[in-house]
């Protein structure tokens, strides 16, 4: 009987489908999306490469100024990220002492080309 | 009629991950049948033997898509039992909330699956679409809807904010009706209750003697749950029952796991309004001293153990897992003779098979036809034969 | 409607091939919409029964190995004839040309061959999973055809007339029989669903225990073809439920111009079609699959009983107030 309710009722109603390119389901604000380097704050300390779970991470030069902590720092790399490896489990965000790798709040694929680098 | 081998797997509609039958029916009897579980072998253990604490828990996460939290916790929490830390109690309920959620989608989805195979194709698309609500919850609270990469040695990573928390309370009454709704569905549903009644049925010595876990033991009135008699998180704080059911059939299996449902929604209310305030995670030490560790977690099929062995480096020395599907195969193999064709699926699907999560050896038949264990070198260069054998580079 | 050009056009054109097959079509798509509505899902879009059909027959043909390939083409076609066949006799706006003494014989005999074809087809795939639901299909068969029959057959008998145009006579000037006869309306909507193999009966092909059943090694246009022969079996079901039970395309009363009156029985097909859809697709919404054993059990049990208890009502009815 139970079913037979609902049965009815969902016809009455609107079908619960998200049409997707139309519609969007609202994007939480933890919501761990695709990788990003700030470039400015990346100290070059390579924690985040060390941590990567798929070691998709690699330090390449990129020789620059930073201020960290009132202090004027030279880092000598930056970490690239093949975004086709990530698997955005957010261990790099977790462990990075400045905050420049992070998760974007964005829906967005990897893509198929396996070359792409975040930076 | 004369017996037939009928194959079902390693790819048949009725499953989603491979496995093989050779069931031999004589007409729509099943007269014995031969169980190969292994065709997704993935060297998981020995992957994990490779990585540090931090790094192996996204690892361990993936054994299983569903019951991930499952997999990191039992892991988390024994690698600390080992470490001696205690972690503070904000993340132990934190553990605890999506713990219990992960066993609410589990078990919607699995009541929804359980539906589809008779057929009855309704039930499957209510259920998923419901489960919606409780992956939304997820994704607010870790970030993600699947792996939610909630756990690390020490603590939880990310704290629960205010709204968070108001925003999951919220969903709770909705859900709960569901559930009753769900509850109404399974008992006046009548191509249900024939499809389930009476299959599959285990009795309570079958089930100790075949060694079977979860929610397929407490159906046949096996009073067992790891969260209640060896107790871990914060299910020790927490007023909440065990659900068993005497029936011991499809349809019990199908009881005990709503009644889950219903015990997991207060439990999660019960954490939720009960939440300590503090920190969520300690500095954890990287490195484990020697010891080895049997660690249980009731995961949303049954009991869960790893077996873990730290010898005084930031890697586990070995790691065992023993996931429930495997400790309920026996049972399915032994009430499988004897039945119908027809109930193969519901019984599989009682159960709630993982079968990629349970694959822990790969055993490939030589050309002799005996099985034997190769390594993963000789396998290599078969793959390069083959590969050359059809002209690829 | 005498002459050849009119039986040609009624053959071929309207309500014959060319609207029968767009109306079966057209009968899926609700079929689907419906079900998807109540699951809460959007459901296929209009063409998309088409679009399937065309697509899958300019599919690739794969022939399976030692299997006679004319016969199998074959086995899909005589399929369709005969549903096809059977739907000129059925009153689509008024009564059928054709109709004659005994028509409603010739319907449900009509009406068993796509599920002979069904078996056959399943037993010539050389298919474990294909044979199997080929017994099941031929099983099932023996079970719900008696009931199904004669529960189709007691609008006859209280109608006094094998014709089903007579038989819609005979409730224009009297109630519809749906009315008279709750019983055996009810018995034909179940023995129609298990006709067609719809859930809760769609044994021979549960995807979960035999892939397809008789379906697995049909592919190309035999499949395109068994599809059309579905939804044309559902819309000829369907349509020869409406007319034995519930008035079939005719009002009350005549309207005077003919052509309006045309018009109006067309619309009241295509209403009562589509209520005998809606009742179809709500049972498929609404259960899951029987087992083989329990639909012998219920099927000779209650269903059958049922039929016979329905027959045996008509009979003292006829005897007692009917025949002097
Ligand atoms: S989120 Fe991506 S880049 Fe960061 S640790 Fe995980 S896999 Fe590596
Ligand atoms: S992104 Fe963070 S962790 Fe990685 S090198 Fe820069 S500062 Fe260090």
């Amino acid at each position: 009987m139970s079913v037979l309710v609902e049965m009815f009722r969902n016809l009455l109603t609107m079908p619960s489908t998200i049409l997707y390119p139309g519609e969007r389901v609202p994007i939480p604000d933890k919501f761990r999306g695709r990788i990003a380097v700030s470039d400015e704050i990346c100290i070059g300390c390579s924690k985040c490469s060390l941590v990567c779970s798929v070691q998709c991470i690699s330090m390449v030069d990129s020789p620059r100024e930073i201020r960290f902590k009132d202090k004027i720092l030279l880092r000598k790399k930056k970490p690239a990220v093949k975004l086709f490896k990530c698997i955005r489990c957010g261990l790099c965000e977790r462990h990075c002492p400045t905050g420049a790798i992070y998760l974007k709040n964005e829906l967005s694929d990897s893509g198929t080309d396996k070359e792409v680098i975040a930076a | 009629m004369p017996e037939v081998t009928v194959p079902i797997g390693p790819h048949h509609p009725a499953l989603k991950e491979p496995v093989n039958f050779k069931v031999i029916a004589d007409g729509e009897k099943i007269v014995r049948l031969e169980l190969d579980l292994s065709y997704s072998h993935r060297g998981i253990e020995k992957a994990a033997e490779q990585r540090d604490f931090i790094r192996v828990l996204p690892l361990l996460e993936r054994v299983c898509g569903i019951c991930s939290h499952s997999h990191s916790t039992v892991f988390v929490k024994g690698i600390e039992e080992i470490m001696q830390v205690e972690i503070p109690p904000r993340a132990q309920y934190i553990r605890t909330i999506i713990a219990e959620l992960e066993r609410m989608h589990s078990h919607l989805l699995w009541l929804g699956v359980a539906a589809h195979e008779i057929g009855f194709n309704t039930l499957f698309m209510w259920t998923w679409r419901d489960r919606e609500l409780v992956q939304d919850t997820l994704e607010e609270m870790s970030g993600n809807r699947v792996h939610y990469g909630m756990n690390e040695v020490g603590g939880v990573r990310c704290d629960l904010a205010p709204h968070q928390v108001s925003a999951a309370l919220e969903r709770l009454p909705f859900l709960e009706e569901r559930i009753h709704q769900y509850t109404d569905m399974v008992n006046d549903q009548q191509t249900m209750l024939l499809r389930f009644k009476g299959v599959g049925k285990l009795s309570r010595e079958e089930v100790l003697n075949y060694g079977a876990v979860g929610p397929t033991a407490r159906a046949s009135g096996v009073d067992y749950d790891v969260r209640r008699d060896d107790p871990y998180l914060a299910y020790a704080d927490v007023p909440w029952n065990v659900v068993t059911d005497t029936n011991g059939d499809v349809y019990g299996r199908t009881c005990v796991r709503i009644g889950e449902l219903h015990e997991s929604v207060n439990i999660v209310r019960y954490c939720l309004e009960n939440i300590p305030e503090g920190p969520v995670r300690i500095n954890a030490p990287k490195i484990a001293p020697d010891g080895e560790i049997m660690s249980r977690y009731e995961a949303p099929r049954g009991e869960l153990v790893h077996f873990i062995r730290t010898n005084g480096t930031n890697k586990v020395e070995r790691i065992d897992i023993r996931t429930p599907t495997l400790a309920n195969w026996t049972s399915v193999a032994m009430c499988l003779v004897n039945k119908n064709l027809a109930d193969i699926p519901v019984i599989v699907a009682a159960i709630d098979p993982c079968l990629s999560c349970t694959s822990r050896i790969t055993l490939i038949n030589t050309p002799g036809g005996k099985p034997g264990i190769i390594t993963f070198d000789e396998l290599r260069k078969r793959r390069q034969i083959s590969d050359k054998g059809r002209g690829l580079p | 409607m005498t002459g050849l050009l009119p039986g040609l056009v009624y053959i071929f054109l309207f309500p014959g091939f060319v609207f029968l097959v767009m109306y079966a079509l057209f009968f899926e798509f609700i079929d689907r919409k419906i079900t998807a509505r109540m699951q809460n899902r959007v459901g296929p879009p209009f063409v998309q029964p088409f679009a399937d059909f065309i697509k899958m027959l300019g599919k690739e043909v794969i022939d399976v190995e030692g299997v006679d390939r004319k016969v199998f083409d074959a086995a899909p076609v005589v399929a369709l004839a005969a549903v096809m066949t059977a739907f000129l006799y059925i009153p689509v706006f008024m009564s059928s040309p054709f109709g004659f003494q005994g028509d409603l014989i010739l319907v449900l005999y009509l009406l068993t061959i796509p599920t002979v074809i069904l078996f056959l087809l399943g037993w010539m795939s050389r298919n474990i999973f294909s044979s199997i639901g080929g017994i099941r299909v031929i099983t099932q068969m023996f079970i719900y055809e008696v009931p199904f029959f004669l529960a189709l057959l007691t609008p006859a008998l209280m109608a006094g007339t094998w014709s089903i145009s007579e038989i819609v006579q005979w409730q224009q000037q009297n109630l519809w029989l749906m009315f008279l006869q709750p019983i055996g309306f009810i018995v034909a909507l179940i023995g129609l669903q298990a006709k067609l193999e719809r859930p809760p009966f769609d044994i021979p092909e549960a995807e979960t225990e035999i892939v397809a059943g008789p379906w697995t090694e049909l592919t190309g246009r035999r499949l395109a073809l068994m599809h059309l022969v579905k939804d044309v079996s559902l819309v000829t079901g369907s349509a020869l439920v409406a007319a034995l039970f519930l008035g079939g395309p005719v009002l009350p009363w005549v309207i005077t111009p003919f052509w309006l009156g045309m018009i109006a029985g067309f619309g009241l097909f295509v209403v009562k079609t589509l209520a005998v859809l809606l009742v179809l697709s709500s049972i498929k919404v609404a259960t899951g699959r029987i087992r083989i054993d329990q639909l012998n059990t219920i099927g000779w049990k209650y269903i059958a009983s049922a039929a016979l208890f329905q027959v045996a009502i008509v009979l003292i009815i006829n005897y007692r107030w009917v025949s002097p």
